[in-house]
């Protein structure tokens, strides 16, 4: 038997067909494309957004690191962590004094820190953005950030200038010129404060086992919180030592989780497309192949003919896609984000050849997998089964929803033909709802996250205060310097704020606790001369028994409102009688434990003239009281009490809340009071608001890449609902072309259609609003460390479940239009009957 | 019973209404030929299709009228324009020229809503390939074009048919669940349900076997008859268009017999 060449001959067949129907080749290509386009998009701009989220927690904590030790470590520790396999750098952290003054301002809060060379250049480097001269070598030199002399008047010196400054470290007060060795900018709280040189740090009496800290940074990007628990243990940390994971590192598997989930969506999304096209070109064409089989071809040469059709597509497809994905994420994301004004930060969007390899191998498997069925529907048919195939028909066979159908009656006509076309293809419906669903769930996510994000990491302050504003003069060491900085008249003019809802003050005055041997003031001044190893416990307590008024306390008053929050955070609540009558006071932590008996016994103080004793209730542990840097203890007593005892004590802070928290009006009214007024260079503040808009600005184009992905992902959901309509308009034309042949007017067909897509839009609504809220809701809270209360951005869910609902409704409507392209009813009629029968 | 005729006249008196614009006097809506009981007349009607680079004259210049209550039976070679006339005829496609006058209405002067309700109202379809609504049963079928009116189905009526057409086991079944000549008694019972005023049968037979076509060729005839409506059947098989009053024969787009000759039933 002479050998014969077959291939050539399905292979002219097969170009010849791709030929003949170019349009709906067309379409498959346009459609694979598509797919891979998405995929490409979708998980480029989320690795992007994977990228943004370390971006954020590299500017936000001003290091690139994944966990910390905090109060001090051990070499062996360090070694551990250096010699664990998943690590890959271990960096040292250390504090090493704070600065009082310098010639050109004496109210400063700085401190000096060092940090050894893994740290500044490996770890620091990613959240530097500029670095003029080099980190300090020589004892005396300060690497600054612009910030910090700025905060020490000096903000006008350069690299290589010399400066005077009075600081404080464990060896004592300190007056010295330093030289300014280096000036960097970037991100990350430490720009308030000097970084020194290693010899500066041996010098200042602080050790690494009590005040260092170990930042470490993981060899991946995803780390199981297992292995982090395994890492910790090994460490056998002390009582005082903290192990802080970073925000980022902790839920780095919960966010890849997350971009894999879209992965999966995009992937069915795309089968289905893939799938709905192929299936609606094959089924179109069974009586075609059934002719083929007529002439001899075997089902294994069918199958072949098939695949090589659709494998010219794919490959055309995915190429396109692709191509037009690299596009899309490089080049015009980027591009519409600069003309908008919107920064992607450092980051923008890279080309990842794990995401091109990705891309191309899962659009390829969606297409496999989409051709299968198809090809099998057009391999199985025989010769006489094409012949009576009937398109319409065989879309009905096996409709399970027949007995359903007949028993619904309810609603208009109109509304019950759409109701029961949604139930008559359940796993389709189910597929667009899913689809649907899940592109709305993740935006649902995304948004409430993204959008959250400032507000839910903000660090509360005290009592949750929107603005509190300190009186700076009471940070001096000279008593004499205290003065009435926050005055009557910003006072009032505060309160008489619009927007400010509340207001109290924290008045204070300046008290000697006369020496008791033994007693209160004896225990409290050892305690506070352990604190300073520079001091000599034995010449202070002599130093206080002759002069005590060197070493004051301060009498500190709040009203009522504030006395009853103070109260629930103490261990052991007040009497609230005793505290406002003046019989209590609460004792402010000092960073030392006096004995018990002390702790709840009577405290003899002096104001003036005269001697005043006063209970101790509790110890308050948070550090709101003791702003001052008195060496005596802080009392806390009753507003009115104090004024009892002196008609003008100081205000030391207002605790200032408005009526709605970050409002930026009334931010920016009490900011302007706080600059006119007279004392404004002795006020400081810590502001809610400020604190929220640095976190959105560490930010970047976290929102703007979530939005992107959101976006995306809402449009496979609409591309896979438009696909499953034109599909279903397909397959139901003649049914719609028989309703109009019997009476239905265009006008009914159109309600019919536009209620059918309202259905498909409340299903998708109906399953946002409730598993999606629930899922939101999870997502949110896990993420939710300071406890605000969930609120969904009511805007945005609003514009999408419109949008969805418009285009929902639209887009059958549409579809039937581009189906029926004006033809009459009779040319419809004919065209199907053609197709069946001949006739005229 | 009462209450049922009550229903019916209701509904004729607001399909009155819907079509008073278009009652013409009988001489203008004729073009200016006064005819004695015509139902239906076409003038000069002409219609062509496009078949790849070639146009075919599917009607050329057809005159042609059907009295009140008569049953006429079209015939041709396949592709002479019978379907494009009966198409004509029920409003559901438009000539190029001519004019078509259905039940004193002038079908070339209206919209696509006005056709609609023409549709609806005024005329019955029979297809060949019984073109059933998949996703209803048999009886929302028959009754659609009046639930598509808004109208409650008069259930006398609707059941009169069912057992009439011999289809009454059937009522809640799906057409899928039917054979080929239930399916086309459906359809039947489907164009006579809303009491039109003529019925028209594209090769209704056309999918039957011999014994299934004159039953439903016989069944057509009798319910034409006891609901006094005119009948129009197109098909090309002889013997059923034997059991019409009058046969017309269509070749190439044009009338070959003038008025039909009386097949002498």
């Amino acid at each position: 038997m002479l050998a014969n060449n077959n291939g050539a001959v399905i292979k002219k067949l097969a170009g010849n067909s791709v030929r003949a129907n170019r349009r709906p080749f067309a379409v498959l290509i346009f459609a694979i494309a598509l797919s891979a386009f998405m995929l490409f998009s979708v998980l480029t701009v989320g690795l992007s957004y994977l990228e943004l989220s370390r971006l954020q927690d590299t500017r936000l904590h001003g290091s690139e690191h994944d966990a910390a030790v905090m109060n001090g470590f051990t070499e062996k520790q360090k070694e551990i962590l250096s010699g664990n396999p998943s690590v890959r750098s271990v960096g040292v952290q250390a504090y090493c004094g704070h600065v009082i003054g310098t010639d050109a301002d004496d109210t400063v809060n700085v401190a000096f820190l060092w940090g050894d060379r893994t740290f500044w250049e490996e770890q620091k480097a990613p959240a530097r953005t500029g670095m003029r001269g080099r980190y300090p070598e020589a004892w005396n030199e300060v690497l600054a950030a612009k910030e910090v002399l700025e905060e020490c008047g000096i903000g006008a010196l350069g690299v290589g200038d010399c400066f005077s400054m009075t600081y404080e470290d464990n060896t004592g007060i300190h007056i010295e010129e330093f030289v300014i060795s280096g000036i960097w900018d970037g991100y990350g709280g430490d720009k308030g404060n000097f970084y020194v040189s290693e010899e500066f740090y041996r010098q200042s009496g602080y050790e690494l086992a009590a005040d260092g800290i170990l930042q470490l940074k993981f060899k991946g990007n995803y780390v199981p919180g297992w292995t982090i628990d395994r890492l910790e243990d090994s460490l056998e940390l002390s009582r005082q030592q903290v192990f802080q994971p970073t925000d980022y590192i902790e839920r780095s598997l919960t966010v890849l989780a997350a971009v894999l989930g879209l992965c999966f969506i995009i992937c069915l999304s795309a089968y289905l497309l893939i799938y709905n096209i192929l299936y609606m070109s094959v089924s179109g064409k069974i009586r075609y192949y059934g002719l083929l089989k007529s002439l001899g071809m075997t089902k294994r040469q069918l199958v072949l003919f098939l695949r090589r059709q659709m494998m010219a597509a794919a490959m055309g497809g995915i190429a396109a896609g692709v191509a037009v994905g690299a596009l899309f994420s490089l080049s015009f994301v980027p591009y519409i984000m600069k003309v908008l004004g919107i920064s992607l930060g450092d980051t923008g969007s890279d080309f990842h050849p794990e995401v091109l390899a990705l891309s191309v191998s899962v659009t390829g498997a969606a297409v496999f997998c989409g051709i299968r069925m198809p090809v099998r529907m057009a391999a199985d048919v025989t010769p006489v089964e094409a012949a009576r195939y009937r398109k319409d028909a065989a879309m009905y066979d096996g409709d399970t929803g027949i007995s359903r159908a007949g028993k619904r009656r309810k609603g208009g006509l109109c509304r019950r033909l759409a109701k029961e076309q949604l139930w008559k293809d359940k796993k389709r419906t189910a597929v667009v709802f899913l689809s649907l669903g899940a592109s709305l769930i993740v935006f649902c996510c995304l948004t409430t996250v993204v959008v959250s994000q400032g507000k839910r990491t903000v660090y509360p302050n005290y009592w949750d205060a929107d603005f509190i504003l300190y009186n700076n003069t009471q940070t001096m060491e000279d008593i004499s310097s205290l003065q009435q900085a926050l005055d009557g008249k910003l006072i009032s003019e505060v309160r008489e704020t619009d927007g400010v809802a509340e207001v109290h003050a924290v008045k204070g005055v300046p008290v000697v606790f006369p020496y008791d041997a033994g007693g209160f003031s004896d225990c409290w001044i050892r305690g506070y001369a352990e604190r300073k190893p520079y001091l000599s416990c034995t010449e202070t307590v002599s130093d206080y028994e002759e002069n005590p008024e060197k070493y004051y306390g301060m009498l500190k008053g709040i009203d009522e409102e504030e006395f009853d929050y103070l109260n629930t955070t103490l261990g052991n609540a007040v009497d609230k009688r005793d505290f406002l009558d003046g019989k209590t006071a609460v004792l402010q932590y000092a960073g030392f434990e006096l004995a018990d008996g002390l702790t709840d016994g009577t405290v003899r103080f002096s104001l003036g003239e005269e001697e005043q004793e006063i209970r101790i209730g509790a110890v308050n542990y948070g550090d709101y009281y003791g702003a001052t840097v008195n060496a005596g203890a802080n009392l806390i007593v009753s507003e009115k009490y104090l004024e009892s005892l002196c008609t003008e004590p100081y205000v030391l802070s207002l605790n200032i809340r408005y009526e709605e928290s970050y409002d930026e009006d009334t931010e920016k009214e009490i900011k302007n009071l706080v600059q006119r007024s007279k004392y404004s260079k002795d006020l400081h503040y810590i502001s809610k608001y400020d604190e929220m808009k640095t976190i959105q600005d560490s930010q970047s184009g976290m929102l703007e890449a979530g939005m992107v992905t959101s976006v995306l992902l809402l449009l496979v959901g609409m591309l896979n609902y438009v696909n499953t309509m034109t599909v279903s308009m397909q397959s139901r034309k003649l049914t719609f072309s028989v309703m109009e042949s019997v009476g239905m007017s265009g006008r009914q067909i159109k309600k019919l259609l536009i209620w059918e897509g309202l259905l498909y839009a409340g299903g998708s609504l109906l399953l946002t609003a409730t598993a999606g809220m629930g899922i939101t809701y999870l997502v949110f809270q896990s993420m939710n460390y300071m406890e605000i209360p969930f609120a969904v951005p009511v805007l945005p869910f609003l514009c999408a479940g419109l949008a969805v609902t418009v285009i929902c409704a639209v887009i059958p409507v549409v579809t039937y239009k581009r189906t029926v392209k004006g033809r009459s009813i009779a040319e419809r009629i004919r065209e199907f009957e053609q197709g069946y029968f001949s006739s005229d | 019973m009462l209450k049922n005729h009550s229903i019916v006249i209701f509904s004729f008196c607001e399909r009155f209404v819907i079509f008073q614009g278009y009652d013409i006097p009988s001489e203008q809506r004729n073009g200016g030929i006064a005819v004695e009981h015509a139902i239906v007349k076409t003038i000069s009607l002409k219609k062509q299709y496009k078949t790849g680079t070639q146009t075919v004259a599917a009607l050329d210049g057809v005159d042609f009228e059907v009295k009140e209550r008569e049953f006429v039976s079209i015939i041709g070679k396949s592709g002479c324009g019978k379907s494009t006339l009966l198409h004509m005829l029920g409003g559901l496609d438009k000539p190029d020229s001519g004019t078509v006058v259905v039940d004193g209405m002038n079908l070339s002067e209206m919209d696509e809503e006005e056709l609609a309700l023409f549709r609806r109202r005024k005329a019955g379809f029979v297809f060949q390939q019984y073109n059933l609504i998949p996703d209803l049963d048999v009886c929302d079928n028959i009754t659609f074009p009046l639930k598509l009116d808004g109208v409650r189905p008069d259930e006398g009526l609707v059941g009169e048919l069912l057992s009439s057409l011999h289809i009454a086991d059937k009522a809640q079944m799906f057409p899928a669940m039917l054979s080929g000549g239930e399916q086309q008694r459906v359809a039947i019972a489907r164009a006579l349900a809303a009491r039109p005023a003529i019925i028209l049968a594209d090769e209704p037979t056309g999918s039957l076997d011999t014994l299934a076509s004159h039953d439903v060729i016989g069944l057509l005839k009798v319910m034409a008859k006891k609901y006094q409506q005119t009948l129009i059947v197109v098909t090309h098989d002889l013997d059923i268009a034997q059991m019409a009053d009058r046969i017309v024969r269509l070749k190439d787009g044009k009338l070959w017999n003038g008025g039909g000759f009386y097949a002498g039933k």
